[in-house]
Order: C-alpha cells, then sequence, then structure tokens
C-alpha cells in the first residue's frame, strides 16, 4: 500500500516540475546561444573593421578567399546556426504544439561535440602552431582568446543541455549549477586583459544577488514584507567599516568580518522583528520602511560618535593574505563572492526544503492554522528576519571591505527598492528566479543604462534623426527602471521564473488574515 | 477523570456574549457532539480551546492542567488538534507538506541541520515524509500527496486537514463541522474513518449540522443557543429535550412535536 503511494507520489512531482524543468532547460539552451553569438561577435564588435582578428566567416573569406581552414570556419557556422536557431524554433514549435523528439537533440549533441572540437582544433593552430596562412591574415590576438572562450564554453553548455536532457530537467539546480559555475570560476583568466569593469561589475553584482537572496527569505519564504532591508545592508557594511579601519583602531580579517557581519544584521534583524511579530502586509511594511529610513539618519547624526557623521567612515582595510592581495587586483574579491554565493545559496536552498523553510511557508499560507498545527509563529518569524538580515549583513561586510569607504548614502530607501524589484522581476519565493533577476538587473543598471546615450546617437546617424542624439538618457534611468517594471508585471506578474506557488496563485488569488487580528489582540 | 474539562468558559466580544459560562467535560476515548443554531457559539468555544481566542473568564483544563491562557502552538503540543469549518489548508504547499507541518513541532532537526543537511536532518525528513505518506494513505490521499492542497477538490481537502491534524499526534480532535458540503458517500467514508480514529483511542470533539451523523457516532451531545449550554446528554435525551427543539425550530414547535 505504502510503496504504491510513493511510485504515484513521484510521478506527481515528477509531473509538476515538467514545467519547471523546462523553463530551467531553456535557459540553459538559450545561454549556450547567446554564448556562441558572443564569441562569435566579439572580435567584430569590439573592433568593427580588424580583419582577420575572430572567427566569423566573412572575416576569414576576406583574409583569404582561398584558405584550407576557412572551410573549417565554415563548419564550425553550420553547428552555430543549427544550435542557435533550434532554441529559437524549439519553444515556438512546443506552443505550435510539435514535440522535438530525441532524435533532433541527438543532431544538436553532434553540432555541439562538433563546433566544440573544431574550434579547439582552429585555436590550436592558429595560436600554437601559428598557421596562420591556413586562414588568411587571422592574428590570434586577445579577443581571439576571448572569442575562443567564450565559443567553447557555449559549445560546451549546448552539449550537456542536449546530451544530458532528462538530468537537466530532473535535477535543475545541480544541473544551472554544473552548466553556470565553471564560466563563473574562470571569468577572471578568460580575458587577458580581464577588463577590472567587469569583474567589479560581477562584485556588484554578487552583492545585489546576495541582498535578494535574503530579502528573498523574509519577502519569499516567510510572506513578510519588508521595505526597509537596506538597513540590514548598512549595518553589516558599518560593522565592517568599525572593525576594519583606522577609525576605532580595530583591524580584523575580512573572513572574520563577514561573520561579525552577518551575525550583528541578523541581531537587528530579530529586534526589528519582535515588534512587528503582531502586522502583516501593509502594516508591517510601513513598519520596516521607518527601520530603513532610522538607520542611515543614525549613521548621518553619528551616533555614540560611532558612524562618522555624513562622510562615513573611510580608509577601511583592503585584506592582504600573503599572496592574496585583495588591493591588487579585483579577482580576489571576485572569487572570494563567488565562493560567498554559492554557500548562500547552497545553504538557502537546503533551509528551504528543511523543516524551517516549511513553516515559513506555512505561516505565509495561512497564520492562524500554521499556529494551530503547532507552529511557533513568534520564533518562526524572527528566524526569517534574523536569517535574511544576516545575508544582507554578510553583503553589506563585503561592500564596505570592496569600496573601502562607507557613507549613509549608500544605504538609501532606492537601495531597498531596487532588491525588491530583483526578487519581483526574477519570481519571488523561487532561489533561481531570483538569481536570474539580479543578473538582469545588473546588466541593466551597469551596461544598457550608461550606454543608452552611445546607442540612441549611432541610431540617430543611422535614422537620420538628430533629435535622438541630443537625450541624455542618464536623467531618465527611474523612468526606463519603472517602464521596465510595469512592463514585466504586465507581461509576467509571478517574474521571470515564477516559483510554482505563485504561477497557481496568480490564477486565484487569496489573502489570509493574521493570528492577531484573529485573536482580537491587534 | 474527564480529559478536556471547560469550566464556566465566557467569552466576549465586546457587547456580545458568544459563549457564556459553558461548562462540559469531554471524557478519555469519547465522542462528544457539540451541537446548535448557527452563532450558537460552538466555533467560539472551539476557538477557545484551542487558545485562538483568550478567553474572557472561566477555565479550561486539559488532564486536570489549566491551558487557558496558552499560545494555539503550546496547546497543539498538549495533545489537542483541530480542523476549521472554513478549510484552512496551506494552498500552496503539497498535500504531504501539509500533512508534515504537523509533524513539526515533534521534530528534532534544527536550522543549520536542515541548512547543512545533515545525515540527522535527512533521516529525520524522511521518517517524517514517510509517516506523512502513511497518513494520506489512511485517508484514502496517497494520489494527491504531491499536489497542491489548493489544486484538491473539496471533499478531500476536509480530509487533508484531518490528516494534519492527525501528523501533530493529538489526544483530542477538535473536528469543526468536517461534514459540510460532502456528498453521501463521503459523508460515510468519514463515519467510518470517526469510528476508526475512535477504536484507536482518539478523544474526539464535534462539531456538526448533519444529525444522522451526529447521533449515530456520538456517545454524548452538548447542545448551545446563544451562547449557553441549553442540554447534556446521550443523543436519544437530546433529540427529545423541548428546549432543544425550541432552539431549533422555535416556540410552538416543541409543543406541536411532543403532542405528535
Amino acid at each position: 500500500m505504502l510503496e504504491r503511494s510513493r511510485a504515484l507520489f513521484r510521478v506527481d512531482a515528477a509531473a509538476s516540475q515538467r514545467t519547471q524543468g523546462n523553463t530551467v532547460y531553456w535557459i540553459l539552451a538559450s545561454t549556450a546561444s547567446g554564448l556562441l553569438l558572443m564569441g562569435w561577435l566579439l572580435p567584430w564588435f569590439v573592433n568593427a573593421y580588424s580583419a582577420g582578428v575572430g572567427f566569423s566567416p566573412q572575416d576569414a573569406l576576406i583574409s583569404s578567399p582561398t584558405g584550407v581552414g576557412t572551410f573549417l570556419i565554415y563548419i564550425l557556422a553550420v553547428t552555430m546556426v543549427i544550435l542557435v536557431l533550434s532554441t529559437i524554433v524549439e519553444p515556438v514549435a512546443r506552443r505550435m504544439g510539435r514535440r522535438f523528439g530525441p532524435r533532433v537533440d541527438r543532431v544538436r549533441l553532434i553540432a555541439a561535440l562538433l563546433g566544440l572540437a573544431l574550434t579547439a582544433i582552429i585555436w590550436f593552430l592558429v595560436k600554437v602552431l601559428a598557421e596562420e596562412p591556413l586562414f588568411g591574415s587571422l592574428q590570434p590576438g586577445t579577443y581571439t582568446d576571448s572569442a575562443v572562450w567564450l565559443t567553447m564554453y557555449g559549445y560546451a553548455v549546448a552539449a550537456l543541455v542536449y546530451g544530458a536532457r532528462r538530468w537537466v530537467v530532473a535535477r535543475q539546480t545541480l544541473a544551472f549549477g554544473v552548466a553556470i559555475l565553471p564560466f563563473g570560476i574562470f571569468l577572471p583568466l578568460m580575458f587577458h586583459q580581464a577588463p577590472d569593469f567587469l569583474l567589479w561589475a560581477a562584485g556588484s553584482l554578487a552583492i545585489y544577488m546576495l541582498l535578494a537572496l535574503g530579502l528573498n527569505v523574509v519577502v519569499g519564504f516567510a510572506g513578510l514584507l519588508d521595505l526597509g532591508y537596506a538597513a540590514f545592508f548598512a549595518i553589516g557594511a558599518y560593522a565592517c567599516a568599525s572593525f576594519a579601519s583606522p577609525t576605532h583602531n580595530i583591524h580584523l580579517p575580512l573572513w572574520v568580518l563577514i561573520f561579525l557581519g552577518a551575525a550583528i544584521a541578523s541581531m537587528f534583524g530579530a529586534v526589528l522583528g519582535a515588534p512587528t511579530l503582531r502586522l502583516r502586509g501593509d502594516y508591517l511594511a510601513i513598519v520596516t520602511l521607518g527601520f530603513g529610513e532610522i538607520i542611515p539618519d543614525l549613521a548621518t547624526n553619528n551616533v555614540f560618535n560611532l558612524t562618522g557623521g555624513p562622510n562615513g567612515i573611510s580608509g577601511i582595510d583592503q585584506p592582504h593574505y600573503g599572496f592574496l592581495d585583495f588591493s591588487a587586483s579585483p579577482r580576489w574579491f571576485y572569487w572570494a563572492l563567488l565562493l560567498v554565493s554559492v554557500a548562500v545559496i547552497v545553504l538557502l536552498r537546503n533551509i528551504e526544503r528543511a523543516r524551517v523553510g516549511r513553516a515559513w511557508v506555512a505561516l505565509r499560507e495561512d497564520e492562524v492554522a500554521a499556529a494551530s498545527t503547532g507552529i511557533n509563529t513568534t520564533t518562526t518569524k524572527l528566524l526569517a528576519f534574523a536569517i535574511g538580515a544576516s545575508v544582507s549583513g554578510l553583503a553589506g561586510a563585503f561592500y564596505g571591505s570592496i569600496v573601502s569607504i562607507v557613507s549613509p548614502d549608500d544605504f538609501s530607501f532606492s537601495v531597498s527598492i531596487a532588491v525588491l524589484s530583483i526578487i519581483v522581476l526574477g519570481g519571488i519565493g523561487n532561489i533561481a528566479g531570483v538569481i536570474l533577476g539580479s543578473f538582469i538587473l545588473t546588466f541593466v543598471i551597469f551596461w544598457v543604462l550608461p550606454n543608452m546615450n552611445e546607442w540612441s546617437t549611432t541610431l540617430s546617424q543611422t535614422v537620420h534623426v538628430p533629435a535622438l542624439a541630443g537625450i541624455d538618457f542618464s536623467s531618465y534611468t527611474y523612468i526606463i527602471y519603472g517602464a521596465a517594471l510595469i512592463l514585466m508585471m504586465l507581461l509576467r506578474p509571478g517574474g521571470l521564473l515564477p516559483s510554482r506557488a505563485r504561477a497557481i496563485e496568480l490564477e486565484s488569488g487569496g489573502e489570509t488574515e493574521s493570528l492577531a487580528a484573529v485573536q482580537g489582540v491587534a | 477523570m474527564a480529559l478536556l474539562e471547560l469550566n464556566n468558559v465566557t467569552k466576549r466580544f465586546g457587547g456580545l456574549l458568544a459563549v457564556s459560562s459553558v461548562s462540559f467535560a469531554l471524557d478519555r476515548g469519547e465522542i462528544l457532539s457539540m451541537i446548535g443554531p448557527n452563532g450558537a457559539g460552538k466555533t467560539t468555544a472551539f476557538n477557545c480551546v484551542t487558545g485562538l481566542f483568550p478567553i474572557t473568564s472561566g477555565s479550561i483544563t486539559l488532564d486536570g492542567e489549566s491551558i487557558s491562557g496558552l499560545p494555539p502552538h503550546r496547546i497543539t503540543k498538549l495533545g489537542i488538534a483541530r480542523t476549521f469549518q472554513n478549510i484552512r489548508l496551506f494552498n500552496f504547499m503539497t498535500a504531504v507538506d501539509n500533512v508534515m507541518v504537523g509533524a513539526h513541532w515533534w521534530m528534532k532537526e534544527r536550522v543549520w541541520d536542515g541548512a547543512l543537511r545533515t545525515g540527522r536532518a535527512r533521516r529525520e525528513e524522511h521518517s517524517v515524509e514517510q509517516r506523512a505518506l502513511q497518513l494520506l494513505d489512511l485517508l484514502g490521499l496517497s494520489r494527491y500527496a504531491g499536489s497542491y492542497a489548493r489544486e484538491m477538490p473539496y471533499g478531500l481537502q476536509r480530509r487533508l486537514e484531518i490528516a494534519r491534524a492527525l501528523a501533530t499526534q493529538p489526544r483530542l480532535l477538535l473536528l469543526d463541522e468536517p461534514a459540510a458540503g460532502l456528498n453521501t458517500q463521503e459523508k460515510r467514508e468519514l463515519m467510518q474513518l470517526i469510528a476508526r480514529l475512535r477504536e484507536e483511542g482518539l478523544s474526539i470533539l464535534l462539531i456538526e449540522h448533519d444529525m444522522r451523523l451526529v447521533m449515530e457516532v456520538s456517545h454524548r451531545i452538548v447542545v448551545l443557543d446563544h451562547g449557553e449550554k441549553i442540554a447534556e446528554g446521550s443523543p436519544a435525551d437530546v433529540r427529545t429535550n423541548p428546549r432543544v427543539i425550541e432552539a431549533y425550530l422555535g416556540t410552538g414547535a416543541s409543543n406541536e412535536m411532543q403532542s405528535a
């Protein structure tokens, strides 16, 4: 009897995962295509008129119409076209009711492996054996190396996705990690003259991501709307600043600081949580909003002479352990943040599936029923606040170390809002969605918005509309940002990767009252 | 000694006297039904027993120990579980997770166990999941183990609530209109279930409007009207009690019934 129920349970769980599994699968497939395109276009992007520094067939053709190696490049082009096009065609075909069978996957797997091998061969010929004549005047420049990295990585991800599709759908998280993590680890090495800008941007991404992951515990799992989340970020950063700077003449190492920041922030999280235990929804949001305003204000007013007033605390130590000199290159911070982010993601993922995680969801779904089923609502809520705040404090400690100066302005309301929009954009309550959301938002902040002016100038020259060149997009940042959010909510209200609960809830929503309201205390 | 004892329990909401000085006792292994017209204060009495409402005066004891004033989760730990009149499941949790929440209070897994997925945590999770699946099986819900509570048919949601309540390992089960909205077949199954739970030694306090069910399963019946206890006794006694008939059918009705 029990065996039968087990079997049925598995079937049901698998069925429910199918939708999400497909999303993850599709994301990986498009990531592979994106990497291929980037590898292909990178040399062209960086220097559009330098014939022969890329893989593109036009370049090879222009530089050496008769080169034997050009043949290889054309095969490469075919594999790329197969992989990129099929990523676009597949969802369209599925919507029209057609299924892509395993045979198509096999073709794509072969294309991916062939592409991988060819890229390696071409790179070997050009770079190691310096057989340029085969490819005309193809020169092994720096950008070619970056392009090779990107292309090979794209093929590897494609091979994983198409070769082990079942596994990808069944073990989404692991598959995602296996596909993406090596890219993160190798990123600083991939680009010789690794633009420091890229690593700084990745650092900001990691900090935003940590903040979003922490807030997701409070808002997504436990369903407690927190609008003052930047306060814990500030607490972590100021903790770091106080314990690793000449201000108080204390110099603790970074790895102590991140735990210290997390611990102090989680204490404050519990302190804030205590008076809000009976509040829910809008009322809770207002109280947390107040807390979020108080903390930067206290810092501005130099409370107890600890915070340095409006100027903040500067001269925060740059960690230095033997050859690990964090001030020399951003890559050490990058790797440290990567390690911490992965650890946080794994821990939160485990917590989500453990007893506490279930208790949070129960609390979110029906506080009264949760209490009547034996859940201590007080400790469960405080735990959500404390754990959420601790991740934020950890991020704050890193932030302090990286920028080496903290001031009250860094922790304004707009930070709380940016973090909240990350989780709303990505998918409230879904860790994968939150990660995706932080990627997209950082991408917009660090690449799209700064480049808007340049793009519109180019566009104005192309279409001969001079007015376009005159627009200063930097003053419209928040308008663009807001419009993107509105559009997002209209098109995909559950976020890019909605949690399964949100997806169903949107079809028929419902809010429940708080335990305190039922008890008549509030 | 009685398992649950209510002594002059009064609950007042502002000017409204929802439960007025109600006393009754429930013995071990007994099925006691609480009946009465709508608004008689039955559910309020339930909420007082389970700690959702603080009582205005009086006392409630479980096994001789006072439980009035305790928060709901403490009362659950002491062995009182309940279901709700208007189903209150965790809608966006799977059925098996719903039931597992019932086991939370006695699970030993701490936050760090869960975060690090220690062997202890995994073993406990596994055994609790097995128990939850067994409970679902007992209530004929295995098929829905992986579905969200929200996605289940209404009648099965009622049963899932009972499964969740049973997962807290109660001594006393409070069922608030478990037959509401069920069809004849489902009601028959419910009766069988109640009988089976009693055989396993569970005491049950039942609120129900379906008189056939009440008369069949109850050992004793308490009748409330306007927050006051107007009758108490065996099903046969209560059925012929003129005050009960009056409360249900109005003044005059009892005379007609008796003369008829």
